[in-house]
């Protein structure tokens, strides 16, 4: 109806024909074997602009989602079952690698852009990490892992009211007076679920599906979807869009997590409208990587795994950016496919951020991807401290979180202590939520300020602040992790600790960077 | 007592009277020229221009973009004696660089001006080697320093920029040529240093160096003005 309503009025003829003209989106490259393929069909390239309703401050608290298509492996990580990852040494011979998978009774699959691994499909109910485990010990493999899943270090809460608490704890209006949002020329990567980042109308093809607690969901069938850019974004700032989910250059967010992370990052400020980012003259790059749940309704052919996070950080860097926000990860197994992108991004001059992880309280478990910033220079692994300055009580600590940035924390406050963005509006997103009976198609065109906590958006923090390092002429990724540590305010026990690593980032001191004495 | 008096005035009447008799003789010899007794104490100003490089080489270095600079300077010096000099001297170095970021051991700079500026006063006292009828003096001396440190950068509020003074000590050699009775020029070597300068500042060129000390080595050139 409302869908309905928008193209019955003044846009309705120019909608009509740009729709007759896009026609569908469907690309014909690598595909994954378990998954029949949907698609996504652009209908219009116009749309009404998104629709903001304000702060929601007083939802229902909602469940964080989930999902029942992952089975866990020995290595407690969840990762398909019928293929996984493999990098064979330079100079293997196709028959080689052909003989090599033979043994193991898989298959080459289709040859992958920005990867320069193979996936492999696996036959007869054979384990992927058994079988990476054997392949790896083959002198011609690099290496192989199974295809890790992949997700985002949200925990999204419901939200009252508040004001943005985490900008003043990094001192970032006085960091403002030196650096009052970055350059234009400057390019963050969102490696996140997409970004609301322009308008349109696409067609999808809703699936039936069961829900994690059993309860069936009708298919949908063919639905137009409307989108538009999250107002207080802009939408002429994005360069580069790239989803890896759908695997076309449509990457828009259908759960709000990259949105939310990307408002941190370069919210438009000063412009009298909702709430502040920190480098708000930033180009952002969309790099969708993490399927959600209305991918999954849609039938998308590709899931968020370890494969797909390395193309998509691989992507950025081949494409500009020079600060690669990754406001995801997992627990369990090592992923060597996502540590040698990370090396490639940093190699090819890009500063990586990566979450620290939300498993505190569940166990502790490291962040795999973030596990990774120890060791190489020019990435940071962060964890989350709340609006008291302590770590977030959900914050995994580790001897591999590096800096600490406000993330939210709920548990030692009111609902106000996450960290508050514009993003889609859950409302009309997670119409699955609820009873059957509500379940409705989603839009993505209606946008409100909602509190989010989480390692992720502790992340962006850092992102943001890399980014204006960048815009100063700092371009060496090593060189900002360096200044990063050597200006963060001290947390928790003296020196680096696992909590809060060298300290809360504090953005002031980070742009002003180092005299002789001080 | 008084008969002992009265010889003695009449002894100097006559030698009085001698002297101022006309010289008659043509062999007679020239009496000696006396001069004058050199005071004891002298007072002589100077002025000074030199080059000062900085112990903490890699911090100046990267953030100014060189890890020397001119100074300007004068002062005063008292000479005791034939030998002994006391010398009392201010200078200035003031040089403009950039910010930086210090990692693994290179600088990056990051676009923000700054300003250092070093005032040392030098309280110094040595021993001048001097022999008659020589127109250069080498000289030798040592003394204390109080330094006057100040590094102001753009946008930096009036608790970021940078204020103290630290006491150090100089060893200082050189000579003087005496150029007339009242000029001499000088050539001088010196030697600071000021320990412990740079040890508050934790996220700083010279902690990410290492360097604490804000001596250094001094090369300058003194006009002095005085016998």
């Amino acid at each position: 109806m409302r869908l309905f309503a928008r193209l019955s009025g003044p846009v309705a003829p120019a909608v009509l024909v740009v729709a007759a003209v896009a026609g569908w989106l469907a690309t014909t490259t690598a595909q994954q074997p378990e998954r029949s393929r949907g698609f996504k069909q652009l209908l219009s390239e116009i749309n009404a602009p998104g629709i903001d309703r304000g702060l929601r401050d007083a939802d229902p608290p909602r469940p964080a989602p989930t999902s029942a298509r992952w089975k866990t492996g020995a290595s407690g990580s969840a990762y398909l079952r019928d293929s996984l990852i493999v990098r064979f040494r330079p100079g293997t011979l196709p028959a080689a690698q052909r003989a090599l998978l033979a043994q193991v009774d898989a298959t080459p699959g289709p040859t992958l852009t920005y990867a320069d691994f193979d996936i492999v499909a696996l036959a007869g109910g054979a384990d992927p990490e058994n079988v990476a485990e054997r392949l790896s010990a083959q002198p011609d493999v690099e290496y192989a892992q199974p295809r890790y899943r992949a997700r985002p270090m949200f925990v999204p809460n419901d939200p009252l009211y508040s004001r943005q608490w985490n900008f003043p704890q990094i001192d970032m209006e006085r960091a403002w007076d030196i650096n009052r949002g970055g350059s234009t020329s400057v390019t963050v990567a969102i490696v996140d679920t997409g970004v609301a980042y322009r308008s349109a109308t696409l067609r999808y093809t809703g699936i039936a599906w069961r829900r994690d607690d059993g309860v069936s969901f009708p298919a949908l069938g063919p639905v137009d979807i409307p989108f538009a850019a999250a107002p207080d974004l802009g939408a002429d700032r994005f360069v580069s869009p790239r989803d890896f989910i759908w695997d076309d250059t449509l990457p828009f967010d259908l759960a709000g997590h990259g949105t939310h992370v990307a408002g941190t990052i370069a919210q438009l400020s000063n412009n009298g409208v909702g709430v502040a980012g920190m480098a708000f003259n930033v180009k952002l790059m969309p790099v969708k990587v993490i399927d959600t749940d209305w991918d999954f309704i849609f039938n998308s052919p590709f899931i968020g795994t370890d494969d797909t996070v390395a193309r998509g950080v691989r992507y950025a860097v081949d494409n500009g950016a020079k600060v690669i926000n990754m406001s995801l990860g997992r627990t369990g197994a090592p992923a060597p496919v996502v540590r040698s992108a990370i090396e490639y991004a940093v190699s090819h001059g890009a500063f990586v951020a990566a979450a620290g992880g939300n498993e505190a309280l569940e166990g502790n478990q490291p962040e795999i991807y973030g596990e990774f910033a120890t060791q190489i220079d020019g990435m940071v692994a962060v964890a989350a401290t709340g609006p008291d300055r302590r770590r977030a009580v959900y914050s995994t600590s580790g001897s591999y979180i590096e800096l600490a940035a406000p993330g939210g924390d709920f548990s030692r406050g009111p609902a106000t202590a996450g960290i508050l963005q514009q993003t889609l509006d859950l409302d009309f997103v997670e119409t699955f939520a609820g009873p059957v009976s509500r379940y409705t198609a989603p839009r993505f065109d209606v946008f409100a300020y909602f509190y989010f906590e989480g390692s992720s958006m502790a992340t962006a923090h850092v992102s943001g602040l890399a980014a204006l390092l960048v815009s100063q002429g700092l371009t060496d990724p090593a060189a900002i992790e360096a200044i990063l540590k050597q200006s963060a305010t001290d947390l928790g026990t003296p020196g680096r600790d696992n909590d809060y690593g060298y300290g809360l980032i504090n953005a002031r001191a980070a742009l002003r960077g180092m005299g002789v004495a001080r | 007592m008084s008969s002992r008096l009265g010889r003695s005035v009449h002894a100097a009447v006559v030698c009085g009277t001698l002297a101022l008799l006309p010289v008659t003789a043509g062999a007679q010899t020239r009496p000696p020229v006396r001069r004058a007794p050199e005071p004891t104490v002298r007072l002589r100003g100077f002025g000074e221009a030199g080059a000062r490089t900085f112990t903490a080489s890699q911090s100046f270095e990267a953030v100014l973009g060189s890890r020397s600079g001119v100074l300007f300077g004068g002062g005063a010096e008292v000479l005791v004696g034939r030998n002994l000099f006391v010398s009392f001297g201010v200078s200035r170095f003031q040089k403009d660089g950039e910010r930086v970021v210090v990692a693994n051991g290179q600088a990056f700079p990051i676009g923000i001006d700054t300003t250092i500026s070093v005032m040392p006063i030098e309280v110094s006292a040595g021993w001048r080697f001097t022999k008659p009828r020589q127109t250069v003096i080498p000289y030798l001396g040592g003394g204390l320093g109080w330094h006057r440190y100040k590094e102001t950068s753009e946008f930096a509020t009036s608790d970021e920029n940078v204020q103290f003074t630290k006491t150090g000590f100089q060893l200082l050699g050189g000579a003087e040529w005496r150029a007339s009775r009242w000029l001499g020029v000088a050539g001088e070597a010196a030697w600071m240093s000021v320990p412990n300068a740079f040890e508050g500042g934790a996220s700083s060129a010279a902690a990410a160096f290492g360097e604490d000390d804000l001596g250094g080595a001094v090369f300058r050139v003194k006009v002095v003005i005085g016998r």
